[in-house]
């Protein structure tokens, strides 16, 4: 079965207009104008039970608006979707049993009591027994390494404890999908490490489908063999990592240091995109013109560091983005 | 056209849904117990209130063998030590503030994805936050009613089981009235200028006069409107126990328990459909 599916998503806002000075804000209070803005304008896939997801696009793109959607927050103003068989909006009560959210700076914890007294208050709310929260309990404990600090008052931990403490909060349910909104944000490399690594271990042990969005490319990365990538409202790209990969890492980059100063003549396939002093940067499209013969056009004996790397996927990103 | 489509719907059953609202009332609770000198403090501003109306009342009355529109000066200062209880033993900003700044914020949203019903939710937490709080008050302005005046004349302990039921009623009238206040949020721009009108007519109608001081004309009005249910109603049967004012002062809380939850349940369901979250 399908875990998320979503055709034709449609949602606009109405956002209220007002022109500069006093005499417009006067005018306002008479007559209030409004723009609408089109957040999501048809936007379709489909996600299988299981799947770990990246649902990204640059901000303003509507990847917000179309998880609020599937969540059940906001009602679409066209199309169709369904969650695990259910109806965001006619069956949120009963789809909230079944997934997790965990979005970005929005805190769910209550702040003065300690990560374990949330823990066993999100078992109460998501309707699990004692004994099943607290086995939960420890078992994610151990998982998240939250055992130096589970009994310390919430307002108390830094970013980091605290951010693992919500999305561990999102997860004693055992939810079947997870929707993550920028969990990383804000948090050092080795607890992002942590995460991800916690996160993978969820999809593999559970089969949780994992709906991410993130502006960290190395989440992206690390967590999802799928990418969607949504700008001004629709989808750009709908594709698995491995075919992005074969088809924008044809691109490679070649740095070169040379030892003494040389025009290096160019063919076709090949741009320099930087030439400081002694250092070249190029970029090969190796489906023109292999590593190998940009460097034949490069006397050998002037070489003295080279230096060869696929495209950053971030740029790779930032292109389609710009589409 | 707003519309989705499921091709199949999952029954799922929910157990105990009572209990997890007791247990958000809990953890509430609980979490409130870290401020035990935010009520110290505000009990302060409640001593000196009623050292005031105390102070007023014994120079209104003069002797204190008078009677004013059926009260002894005891029983008036008693109505209202209880009437102020009431007042800031319940003061809070979850359901005035707080609520309005969720909805105007969209944080409500995030509270719709939880497997509970947010005004719900929030009438448990609130009932949490005050919850210590008003015991305490009650405990204090007994004490201090006795010491200042002796005991409230022909009272009786049982009184205090009769009136239990009215008080908690009377609380609840008060919670859904500033809920549907709040709710008001999903259309205007700011809601507090009405919980401010509010608050202004139960200081005036309900809480600093009974109702039997004001002009006969204007009676029949205040003893239908929810501030007779939320302060007058339990404030008067502990100072003055009769079975037919017990019997007036359910109906009428009755009849605004079943009100305001209709407004409210109508509200929130219209208001949840305006919501404009927006941003990621």
């Amino acid at each position: 079965m399908e875990a998320i599916t979503a055709e034709e998503l449609q949602k606009t806002f109405k956002v209220k207009q007002k022109k500069k000075g006093l005499k417009a804000s006067l005018a306002t209070f008479v007559k209030t104008e409004y723009k609408e803005v089109e957040a999501v304008k048809g936007i379709s896939f489909q996600v299988k039970e299981g799947e770990v997801l990246a649902f990204i696009g640059p901000n303003g793109a509507g990847k917000s608006t179309t998880i609020k959607m599937l969540t059940g927050i906001l009602y679409p103003d066209g199309g169709r979707m369904s969650v695990l068989g259910l109806s965001p909006t006619r069956d949120r009560k009963k789809l909230a049993y079944e997934i997790g959210t965990v979005f970005g700076q929005k805190e769910q914890l209550w702040t003065h009591l300690t990560p374990y007294d949330n823990f066993m208050f999100f078992g109460k709310v998501y309707d699990l027994g004692e004994k099943e929260t607290v086995s939960r309990i420890e078992e994610m404990a151990e998982s998240f390494e939250l055992g130096s600090f589970i009994n310390t008052p919430v307002r108390n931990l830094s970013l980091g404890q605290r951010i693992r403490c919500e999305i561990t909060a999102s997860l004693i349910h055992r939810p079947k999908i997870l929707f993550l909104d920028e969990p990383t944000i804000g948090l050092d490399p080795v607890v992002k490490e942590n995460i991800r690594e916690f996160i993978k271990k969820l999809n593999r042990q559970y089969n949780t489908t994992i709906f991410l969005t993130s502006h960290d490319v190395g989440d992206i990365e690390k967590l999802c063999k799928r990418m969607i990538i949504i700008n001004n409202g629709k989808v750009v790209m709908d594709d698995a990592m491995d075919n992005l990969k074969y088809n924008y890492l044809n691109r490679k980059q070649v740095e070169v240091r040379l030892k003494e100063d040389a025009e290096i003549k160019l063919k076709e396939g090949v741009q320099l995109i930087k030439n400081k002093g002694l250092e070249r940067r190029f970029e090969v499209d190796t489906k023109k013109c292999q590593v190998n013969e940009l460097l034949s056009l490069i006397d050998g004996d002037n070489i003295m560091d080279v230096n060869i790397s696929n495209i950053p996927l971030e740029k790779i990103i930032t292109e389609i983005y710009k589409r | 056209m707003r519309f989705d489509n499921c091709t199949e719907r999952k029954k799922i059953v929910v157990k105990n849904p009572a209990k997890k609202y007791y247990y958000i009332f809990r953890v509430s609770f609980m979490e409130n117990l870290q401020y035990p000198l935010n009520c110290i403090l505000g009990f302060l501003s409640y001593f000196i209130m009623i050292f005031l109306f105390f102070q007023l009342w014994n120079y209104i009355y003069g002797d204190a063998s008078k009677v004013i529109a059926g009260y002894t000066r005891t029983q008036m200062i008693w109505y209202v030590i209880f009437t102020e209880i009431m007042w800031f033993g319940t003061r809070n900003a979850t359901l005035t503030g707080g609520m309005s700044r969720d909805i105007k914020s969209g944080t409500v949203a995030y509270a719709m994805n939880k497997p509970y019903r947010y005004p719900l939710y929030i009438l448990s937490k609130y009932f949490g936050e005050i919850g210590f709080r008003f015991l305490l008050y009650f405990l204090m302005g007994s004490i201090m009613g006795v010491v200042m005046l002796g005991n409230i004349p022909a009272f009786r302990f049982t009184t205090v089981v009769w009136v239990l039921p009215v008080i908690l009623s009377g609380l609840l009238v008060n919670s859904l009235i500033r809920i549907c206040i709040s709710l008001l949020a999903f259309w205007v721009e700011d809601s507090l200028p009405f919980q401010w009108i509010y608050d202004k007519l139960l200081i005036v109608i309900g809480i600093m006069f009974p109702v039997e001081v004001f002009p006969k004309i204007l009676q029949p009005a205040i003893r239908l409107s929810p501030i007779y249910a939320v302060t007058y109603g339990p404030a008067k049967l502990l100072v003055d126990f009769s079975f037919e004012v017990y019997r007036q002062v359910l109906l009428v809380q009755l009849g605004y328990l079943f009100t305001f939850s209709v407004l409210l349940l109508l509200g929130y369901r219209k208001g949840v459909k305006k919501l404009n979250v927006n941003g990621g």
